[in-house]
């Protein structure tokens, strides 16, 4: 069994956030980048792709010990020589190895673009049973990656995981999941090649140990140029700017001397604008 | 006159359509309107009567209907061939989808197949031909960006909720209806089981929403908000570091990549505000946030704040809440 993460480098949106909160996100000179004022929001690994590789840690348990060596997970990225970061957390996590795509185009918004060259470098690895990626990047959220990779591969998808199992084994073997729809949970399951993406639903990823951090030193990520994947720059979805909206703070605080005379304040309020007649 | 906005929707059988669909009718007009294109629009699913006569009353030019017993719950890979079909038997190259938990699939799913490019959660777009720009929330909504598609196939635009308004519904009106033709398909996923049909209101159609955060500081106290959605005859909502965590069902999650909510009132307790959070409440009529915390972003966003232990404060206000009803 070969399992592939996907996974990529975001700028970590809780800073984003934070720094928009605070009204101190701007939009640099060329329009596509931010400007903190000279501070620097630190890049990260997608949170969504941390508990892919956590899913494909899973499975490997679930094969048990002693077997753990019939399941080889593989990592791989596209992005800067930076984004190297990202692929050695997987290592240290547990994934085998890694392969990072070197693309000076960085094209962080083209999803299509970055599921061309996963596709081109899954194609090399040849044997693989199973791709898990994040349910989408928690940058530009549009979670394109597993869903082109799937018609790329022609592989059969499934989408927003909370649980992904493997049943059988050989020609028959298949991929259970369970999905978090927002219905509810549905239980799937599709025949391998197949490509499944992972929500945030599956739960915590595991933290490194000390011992999985000192393999990943040893063990970097092999590197491919895009160009030898990808002829042409197939750029299909171009940022052009970046915005950052106002949010209006109006907020009326309600006092009292107690919490209990808060909340009766604010329901005699409530009351009074008439939100609960019938 | 250039290629035809089409607009697909997977209604289910028997009704006209939900208002996100009319919504997405206003959407299709608009970028129509953008370009002198006609509007066409693809109804797929069982018994759709209804629906196709209602796109047709909302202005539509000319509808492709698809009305079989498989598309009954089109997922997956038929969801990706019968839209397929449908751009190509329409000629469109502006399509838009619903953005909902398929469309997140579908989207980019049928751009790939057509060599096209896709974007979901598109709040706004403006120009025409290849100059056309959409509109994108990014960081959890922390921020927008503007972007332009390219490619030889169809650019499909997943729209967030909300982003037009339905068009005028005028009685009678009829447009050009043409069956669309699918070919077979063989899903490769099987469904086992599907998700338990809940005939129970929606949260997304609730009145009132009362969600909870972190600040329960126990999972137990998820209680707490149960009970006041209660009293005030509305639904509880949760953070999604709480669904995480396991405190609350993930069904209950109020955000981007939770519901998307519009209550006439909305009760944040012991939620900070984070973007991801904010973009699924937002629209909320009255937003009333409880946080200990004077400094959490949530008070950016709320009408009305109680800057206190939410634990103390929502026993109370389910108390005036259950004596309010007693008292009708």
């Amino acid at each position: 069994m070969h399992i592939v993460i996907c996974a990529k480098q975001v700028l970590d949106p809780e800073g984003v956030n934070g720094y928009a909160l605070w009204g101190r996100l701007g939009v640099d000179e060329s329009g596509r980048s931010f400007d903190t004022g000279g501070s620097t929001i630190p890049h990260i690994i997608n949170a969504y792709d941390e508990q892919a590789t956590e899913a494909a840690l899973r499975i490997r348990d679930d094969a048990g010990e002693g077997n753990e060596g019939d399941v080889r997970i593989t990592a791989i990225a596209s992005g800067d020589p930076a984004a190297a970061d990202v692929l050695k957390r997987c290592v240290a996590m547990g994934a085998d190895s890694s392969v990072l795509v070197v693309d000076p185009e960085v094209a962080v918004a083209d999803g299509f673009r970055t599921a061309k060259l996963l596709a081109a470098a899954i194609g090399e690895l040849g044997d693989v049973d199973l791709v898990l990626c994040g349910r989408q990047g928690s940058d530009y959220d549009q979670g394109a990656v597993p869903a082109v990779l799937a018609e790329l591969l022609g592989s059969p998808l499934v989408t927003l995981a909370s649980d992904v199992r493997i049943d059988g084994n050989g020609d028959g073997a298949a991929v259970r999941v369970t999905r978090a729809l927002p219905e509810g949970e549905e239980l799937v399951s599709a025949p391998l090649p197949a490509v499944v993406s992972v929500s945030n639903e599956l739960g915590q990823a595991r933290y490194p140990s000390s011992r999985g951090m000192m393999a990943a030193r040893r063990n970097p990520p092999a590197e491919r140029a895009a160009a030898d994947l990808l002829e042409g720059d197939d750029a299909r979805v171009e940022l052009m700017r970046l915005i950052v909206p106002d949010v209006q703070g109006h907020c009326e605080v309600i006092d009292g001397d107690s919490p209990e005379a808060k909340a009766q304040a604010l329901m005699a309020l409530l009351q009074g604008q008439g939100m609960f007649d019938e | 006159m250039s290629e035809p906005v089409l607009v697909i929707l997977m209604p289910p059988g028997g009704d006209g359509l939900s208002n996100a669909a009319a919504e997405a009718l206003g959407a299709g007009s608009r970028l129509a309107g953008l370009s002198d294109a006609s509007l066409v629009c693809a109804v797929i699913g069982q018994d759709i009567a209804a629906a196709t006569t209602e796109a047709a009353e909302r202005g539509v030019d000319r509808v492709l209907a698809a009305d079989e017993e498989r598309f009954a719950r089109p997922g997956g890979d038929l969801a990706v061939a019968a839209a397929a079909a449908a751009v190509e038997q329409s000629g469109a190259r502006n399509v838009l989808l619903l953005g909902n938990a398929d469309a997140l699939e579908l989207g980019p799913r049928l751009a790939a197949r057509l060599d096209g490019a896709s974007l979901m959660g598109v709040i706004d777009f403006s120009g025409s031909g290849d100059d056309l720009e959409v509109t994108a929330a990014v960081f959890g909504g922390a921020a927008h960006a503007a972007y332009r598609l390219s490619g030889p196939g169809p650019r499909v635009l997943g729209l967030a909720p909300a982003v037009a308004e339905a068009p005028e519904r005028e009685a009678g009106r009829t447009a050009d209806i043409e069956a669309l033709t699918v070919p077979a398909v063989e899903s490769r996923v099987t469904v086992e089981q599907a998700p338990s049909a809940d005939e129970g209101p929606r949260l997304e159609d609730a009145r009132v929403v009362v969600s909870g955060g972190r600040g329960l500081k126990d999972g137990d106290n998820y209680d707490r908000i149960r009970e006041l959605a209660e009293a005030l005859g509305g639904m509880p909502g949760a953070s999604r570091a709480i669904v995480d965590d396991g405190w609350a069902p993930a069904p209950e999650q109020v955000g981007l990549t939770g519901k998307i909510v519009t209550p006439d009132l909305y009760i944040a307790a012991g939620i900070s505000g984070a973007s991801q959070h904010m973009a699924g409440c937002s629209n909320s009529r009255v937003i009333v946030a409880i946080n200990t915390d004077p400094d959490a972003p949530i008070f950016n966003y709320a009408h009305y704040g109680i800057v206190d232990d939410c634990l103390e404060v929502l026993p109370e206000l389910t108390r005036l809440g259950l004596e309010l009803r007693a008292g009708r």
